[in-house]
């Protein structure tokens, strides 16, 4: 297919490292994830939250795969078929049904890929893409040390912050808007979501370059099909 | 958006069709419009809005999912057209 071939290489390698193992959560685990975010598509109880005026007024249990803690199921259907109605009341009953706030995030990046290359492929008319063979390892298990409060419900690492020993995520492109940060307190998930996210939309430079088209499709066009996306997901950001 | 309004994008009713069938996850109509989209603006571009269409739908799940709140220029700069849209009654109906 004639895809970019620059598109077509960050969405492989995307999909492929959510089987590498990562800084909290096994590559079979993340894989699990990603297996999750999709099966939270055809959850008979979020959907009928999902068409409820509030989803607290739905009771009942996940249908799941059975390969995931209870929290992080919970966790998963709710990001992947409900994220505009999420507030931090939610956040905080999820971290206190047994996810570390760490965890959490990391987990939020799977499932952000998994869907961003999921929608890609169903938008362009491709199959779904076979889940990724999981990668034998442990998860590193280190947090960035000047982590601190950050401007949304997690902690966050400034790129003030960065010392030497955590992975590069600001670079010289990436700077401190909150949507930079927010994956942050694991910085080799803002990689992971951020090196595809820029290839499938623009970096920061491209976005602010009106002079020239970077894509098959103008800024105009861009912006327009990112803001219906954001409002139909009730994206408040 | 009715449908009937022109919003100053060149093709923008066939691009949302594309969005639209691809956030409802209705294959029906995501076949009819990639059809559309291809024939006014050629395949390279159609795919290029389905690479915006699924990096969107992954970057509300990162915005939505760690409660980041607009940067405050960003919030003042868009309170009246926020208002305007009905886009803060999305605040209201998180729990």
């Amino acid at each position: 297919m004639d895809i970019r071939p620059d598109l077509a290489a960050a969405i492989s390698i995307a999909w492929t490292r959510i089987g590498q193992p990562g800084t909290w959560w096994t590559g079979a685990a993340r894989v699990a994830i990603a297996a999750e975010a999709r099966n939270a598509m055809a959850c008979p109880l979020c959907a009928a939250r999902k068409h409820a005026v509030s989803p607290a007024m739905v009771a009942g249990d996940h249908s799941d795969l059975g390969l995931l803690p209870a929290a992080a199921v919970h966790a998963i259907h709710r990001i992947r078929t409900d994220a505009g109605r999420l507030g931090e009341t939610w956040f905080r009953q999820t971290l206190a049904a047994g996810l570390t706030e760490d965890q959490y995030v990391e987990l939020v990046s799977v499932v952000a890929i998994t869907t961003a290359a999921d929608s890609f492929d169903f938008a362009a008319g491709l199959p779904a893409r076979a889940l990724p063979a999981p990668v034998a390892g442990q998860p590193s298990l280190r947090r960035p040390r000047n982590a601190k409060a950050g401007p949304g419900w997690v902690c966050a690492l400034m790129p003030t912050d960065r010392t030497a020993d955590d992975p590069d995520f600001f670079g010289t492109e990436r700077g401190a808007a909150h949507i930079h940060l927010a994956l942050s307190l694991v910085p080799n998930s803002a990689i992971h979501f951020w090196d595809v996210l820029e290839t499938m939309y623009q970096t920061s430079a491209m976005m602010r370059d009106f002079a020239r088209d970077y894509r098959a499709i103008s800024h105009a066009q861009i912006e327009l099909v990112a803001a219906r996306v954001a409002a139909l997901n009730q994206c408040l950001y | 958006m009715d449908g009937a309004t022109d919003i100053g994008v060149s093709h923008w009713a066939e691009l949302m069709a594309l969005v639209d069938a691809t956030i409802g996850r209705d294959s029906a109509a995501a076949s009819a419009a990639r059809t559309t989209l291809i024939a006014a603006i050629g395949r390279p571009a159609m795919l290029d809005t389905a690479a915006v269409i699924g990096g969107f739908d992954g970057i509300t799940k990162v915005a939505d999912a760690t409660g980041i709140p607009l940067e405050p220029g960003k919030a003042a700069e868009s309170a009246e057209w926020r208002t305007s849209l009905g886009i803060d009654r999305f605040d209201a109906e998180k729990t």
